[in-house]
């Protein structure tokens, strides 16, 4: 470089003598620059399509979506009418038997891993939940439905949904616990068992608190994930026109009702249907991963302050 | 970890299986105390329940297979018909072949990776290295976004906004330009627009935030001195990628592809939605087919009571768990961090 450098100060040039002119080196910072205005412009094909995605379904939404909808739980208005409620109230409560599950199962196995297990065992673990997060939707809906509705006779059920459910949330809550308390700075560690805490007065009030915020976004976002899935749920559930009344009884998810009603004409009430479900389930999902990286951005600045 | 309580000595193992602290042996200095071993099995339990639901799943589809495929017999006993092309439910006797769904699984994700790493290399390098720092944050997260979507309202999407799109314009326009490659004349495209390329696209789209995110987080691990060198040594942005940070961050790239194609190979209810119902070879580049997770969906209703059906699906599950625990065991061991997952929800 630096012989090219030298070669071109021997041009008598008007410009900055140290500057390389050669035919080689324009090519080379031509091409650089015009490189990094062409890359840019690849952020346009994942940029389009969440656009184009959250405004096609809110268009589409829009006209049927309304309060009477939404709450309308009478069974006749969501069998042959456009009502979804029946579909929201059994979401809410299979999201909350499988939140339940996923958090207890994510909250207690992270805390054995960060602080009790050994690393080689702590790594065992760790693979095992990556493993069952890299497993794919539908494996875990046939194994709910050979398990639960099949072999435990439970039917096409609320619990039979619930739990698949709660299989598949786990790991996200469990990585994210783990993550929290394995990265609390050891000098807390080390202050509080120095001063005679112990180990479950060190995890409650030390470690708990600082965890908390990373815990939720683990919890918010295994909620974003569940509350989308569809391939556990239809082979889990089934649609039924009563709320549920135990555990057994038939439960009706929204994203159930966008896979029946997907192809639908248009105009009619299974689109319809279809549409409200769609958009109520992307704002959620949205609106999760909104605050997911909120919370995760000023824990970030928390931690990095406990650290000084 | 470090183990937590200041209880046991130097060289102990610090954590006593059950077996060993049996309530029978007396109280020792070094025993740890009833709360502690409390919390420890209240937290060890859950701690196994990950390993145990992927051993149950396991199990549960070798037995509802009939264990067919250990010893390649029994009642529903495929033999190595199970890998030829004929699948023939309701013909009799019936013939149980899964090669079209596994080769319509690769058809499918194999370009969608191939895609959505080229894409997302490209959209890692601008906003790591050619974009202002305030305008990759502004950019990233809607890259992130495309990961949170759930995949039932991206089928639903591109069902209604997109395939009529190729359907009329994109896969006409192919069909006419391109029929002499082979693979892309014969019938004519469908209207409706459902087939390979939408689900190549909406696989594309949906691998696009793990790949992009993964590669991102590679490109950013790169150590500033061998950034600031290259530099110093004259070489242009493009050429400290190309030669400095690329190499230095290939296992990265290598685990995007791993996981990138994990979640292609297993999606399952957008393409159910784009794919068709067809069980049978695609005749071209336009027709529908099916991949090994759109089968098992539509066809567990309709196998219910028939024992060779469920077990033929079983172990259709059992290649695609193989796959998919492959390929995310593989892409994870390439990189430790943990960073990325969270926000891809991996």
């Amino acid at each position: 470089m630096a012989g090219a450098v030298l070669g071109s100060s021997a041009v008598a040039s008007s410009e900055n003598i140290f500057y390389d002119h050669s035919a080689r080196t324009r090519f080379r910072v031509g091409f650089d620059r015009w490189i990094g205005r062409l890359l840019p412009l690849l952020f346009a094909v994942a940029l389009f399509p969440i656009i184009d995605l959250v405004y096609f379904i809110t268009v589409r939404a829009a006209p049927v979506l309304s309060l009477g909808n939404l709450t309308n739980t009478q069974p006749y208005a969501n069998l042959s009418g456009d009502a979804v409620g029946i579909a929201i109230v059994g979401t809410f409560y299979v999201m909350v038997i499988a939140t339940g599950f996923a958090v207890l199962l994510g909250i207690f196995g992270g805390i054995a891993t960060a602080e009790f297990l050994s690393e080689r065992a702590a790594g065992w673990v760790r693979m095992s939940a990556n493993m069952l997060a890299g497993t794919p939707s539908v494996v875990v809906g046939y194994f709910g439905y050979f398990a639960f509705v099949i072999y435990f006779g439970w039917g096409y059920s609320l619990i039979a949904g619930s739990l698949t459910l709660a299989f598949f949330m786990t790991p996200y809550t469990f990585r994210t616990a783990d993550l929290a308390f394995s990265s609390i700075p050891r000098g807390i560690r080390e202050a509080a068992l120095g001063s005679g805490a112990r180990a479950y007065q060190y995890i409650v009030k030390v470690a708990t608190p600082i965890a908390f915020p990373q815990i939720l976004t683990g919890i918010f976002l295994a909620m974003a994930i569940g509350v989308g899935e569809t391939a556990p749920i239809v082979l889990t559930t089934h649609t039924s026109l009563l709320l549920p009344n135990s555990l057994t009884s038939g439960v009706w998810f929204l994203t159930y009702t966008i896979y029946t009603g997907y192809n639908q004409p248009p105009g009619s009430n299974g689109l319809a249907q279809a549409f409200q479900a769609a958009f109520l389930i992307m704002v959620v999902v949205i609106a999760l991963n909104i605050v997911v990286r909120i919370v995760a951005a000023r824990y970030q600045k928390r931690l990095e302050g406990l650290y000084q | 970890m470090a183990d937590l309580a200041p209880g046991p000595a130097e060289g102990q193992e610090p954590l006593p299986p059950p077996a060993e602290s049996s309530p029978a042996s007396p109280p020792t200095e070094n025993r740890p105390s009833l709360g502690r071993r409390v919390l420890q099995y209240t937290t060890w339990i859950p701690a196994l329940v990950p390993a145990a639901i992927v051993l149950a799943i396991i199990w549960q589809l070798l037995v509802a297979s009939g264990f067919s495929l250990v010893p390649f017999r029994g009642p529903t006993d495929f033999g190595w018909e199970f890998f030829g092309s004929t699948w023939q439910p309701h013909a009799s006797p019936a013939r149980w072949g899964i090669l079209v769904f596994v080769v319509g699984s690769f058809l499918t994700a194999v370009p969608a990776l191939v895609f959505s790493m080229v894409i997302g290399l490209g959209i890692a390098m601008a906003s790591t290295t050619y974009l202002p720092r305030f305008v990759s944050r502004f950019l990233d997260p809607f890259v992130d976004l495309l990961a949170g979507i759930p995949s039932v309202v991206y089928g639903i999407w591109a069902y209604l906004a997109i395939a009529p799109y190729f359907g009329t314009v994109l896969n006409p326009w192919i069909y006419s330009h391109f029929s002499i490659v082979p693979g892309f004349g014969g019938p004519p495209p469908l209207a409706i627009g459902i087939g390979l390329p939408i689900s190549i696209f909406i696989l594309t789209l949906m691998a696009l935030p793990i790949t992009t995110l993964l590669i991102r987080d590679a490109l950013r691990s790169v150590p500033k001195d061998l950034w600031e060198s290259g530099l110093a040594l004259g070489a242009t942005r493009w050429e400290t990628l190309r030669r400095v940070a690329i190499p230095h961050s290939s296992r990265g790239i290598l685990s995007a592809a791993f996981l990138g194609f994990g979640r292609a190979f297993s999606e399952t209810i957008a393409l159910a939605l784009l794919l068709g119902v067809v069980t049978s070879y695609p005749a071209n580049f336009y027709q529908e087919t099916a991949t090994l997770a759109t089968v098992m969906l539509q066809n567990l209703d309709a196998a219910y009571g028939n024992t060779q059906w469920l077990a033929a699906l079983s172990e259709m599950a059992l290649v695609l768990l193989a796959v998919s625990l492959l390929v995310n065991v593989l892409g994870r061991r390439l990189v430790s961090t943990f960073v990325a997952y969270d926000v891809a929800g991996l």
